[in-house]
């Protein structure tokens, strides 16, 4: 053997090995909290620091969880109880910013995103961690709650105080908290040098940075099948949220009820099977998912206008996709013989 | 050459087909689950054919293995969301028994997916 290929057979011995190096490590921990399974990624070198950043995200979601839980005892419970009697309710800096968030992103959606109805979710059994199978409310019901017409255009905020000029205003921050809380989450990530996780609470989720020399590769699961229907590559701090009419249901006659309440109706919204959100702030994804959700396959376009979401992707009871022009260049579709129709316009 | 050079030559020849079989081939054993009791998570095989009764928070939950894929099959929560989620079978899907605090991934190679939105 001459010496020259005793060097081809080393270094292709060596390239080999090279090919062998560790990927970047990926810490992960599930925790059941925010009445959901969440899923923490952490991209760290050390196991330690890895394990600290799931304890923040685990101890920042059980404070919002407790705070503003719709149905179990908690500051907001007492928050209800004292409009209901139309009292003026004092708040600190934190409840405000969060109230006055959620008052922003209802005005900019036409209150199709209405945290104020929680009583008409009570009403259609919503207000339980696992709502059996039964009757919906009757029409006479779901009617007079309509009636009162109440909204987050109802309230009055001043930096320490809360009133309501409706005392049928009862919040539910279902379609905000999470994303609210997720955005929290990830904040205090940051702050203890954490530059790449993603949050995923549910299946709404926050990825910050990346997967070492990869973007994270985010899956959207398929509405009404198994496996997903397409993927997204996220690009730096991004939230991708889904409103969906398969998430919390319940069955009655052969017939499905979900739990995203159209307000303008008082039953379940039922022009779109669900609407997919990327935006870099996860409340607003959070609540724009669930407006656009709502305003189905008509009215989309221009409430994610005023919402200011440039990348939506609403499936549509007969399953057609509808994308904005963004949303088209950032997704990759995962099904075949897709009917796509991606809208006019810069939205 | 001299007695060194040969040994190289043997070592690397021997270490070739190693590599190749270890770092380029996929790992064709059967995938896994992880299965979350509360805080405690106990990873399982897919390969046997199998019915599990765990004890969660609420009462006991079944879960069939079957075929390499796996199912809950009865959960003593009310909306039954669990057992629709059916078949679980890909790296990276799962189901969760929220109000018995019970979920189910599916464990795998490298999943194509880093999280799943839904």
């Amino acid at each position: 053997m001459k010496p020259r290929w005793l060097s081809l057979l080393l270094i292709a011995t060596l390239g080999l090995t090279a090919c062998s190096e560790a990927p970047p490590q990926v810490h992960k921990a599930k925790l059941f909290t925010l009445g959901t399974l969440v899923d923490v990624s952490v991209l760290h070198p050390n196991e330690a620091t890895a394990q600290q950043a799931v304890k923040i995200v685990e101890d920042e979601l059980a404070i919002i969880n407790s705070q503003w839980h719709a149905w179990r005892d908690s500051p907001l419970t007492l928050i209800n109880q004292q409009l209901a009697q139309g009292k003026t309710v004092t708040i600190n800096s934190v409840s405000h910013h969060f109230l006055q968030q959620a008052q922003t992103l209802a005005a900019n959606s036409n209150q199709l995103f209405n945290p104020a109805i929680g009583s008409l979710v009570s009403l259609w059994g919503f207000h339980h961690d696992d709502r059996p199978d039964g009757a919906p409310p009757v029409k006479e019901k779901i009617a007079a709650a309509l009636k009162q017409a109440p909204s987050m255009a109802n309230i009055t905020l001043t930096e320490t105080t809360l009133a309501s000029n409706n005392p049928a205003v009862q919040f539910d921050f279902g379609a905000f908290g999470k994303g609210y809380a997720i955005d929290r989450a990830v904040e205090q990530l940051k702050l203890a040098g954490i530059e790449n996780a993603i949050v995923n609470a549910g299946g709404d989720l926050r990825a910050i940075g990346a997967k070492g020399d990869r973007p994270w590769r985010i899956g959207v699961r398929h509405p009404i099948e198994a496996g997903v229907i397409a993927s997204i590559e996220t690009n730096g701090d991004e939230s991708v949220f889904t409103s969906g009419n398969y998430e919390r249901f319940f069955d009655f006659d052969g017939k499905r009820y979900h739990h995203i309440i159209n307000p303008r109706s008082g039953y379940p919204a039922n022009d779109a099977i669900s609407v997919t959100v990327i935006h870099n702030n996860a409340a607003t994804a959070d609540a724009a998912a669930t407006a656009l959700f709502i305003a189905g396959e008509t009215e989309w376009p221009q409430i994610a206008k005023q919402m200011g979401i440039d990348e939506v992707m609403l499936i549509g009871n007969d399953l057609t996709i509808h994308m904005t022009p963004k949303m088209a260049q950032r997704i990759q579709l995962e099904i075949d013989d897709a009917q796509v129709n991606i809208i006019a316009g810069d939205s | 050459m001299t007695r060194a050079d040969y040994c190289a030559v043997l070592f690397a020849t021997l270490l070739l087909p190693y590599l190749y079989i270890n770092q380029w081939t996929g790992d064709e054993a059967g995938i896994s689950a992880a299965i979350m009791n509360g805080s405690e998570t106990t990873e399982i095989s897919l390969a046997h054919d199998h019915t599990l009764e765990i004890n969660g928070a609420l009462g006991t939950s079944i879960i069939k293995i079957e075929d390499g894929k796996i199912r809950f099959v009865a959960s003593p929560c009310l909306g039954k969301q669990c057992i629709h989620s059916g078949w679980l079978e890909h790296a990276g899907e799962f189901a969760a028994c929220l109000p018995n605090r019970i979920s189910v991934a599916v464990l795998g190679e490298e999943p194509r997916f880093d999280s799943i939105n839904f």
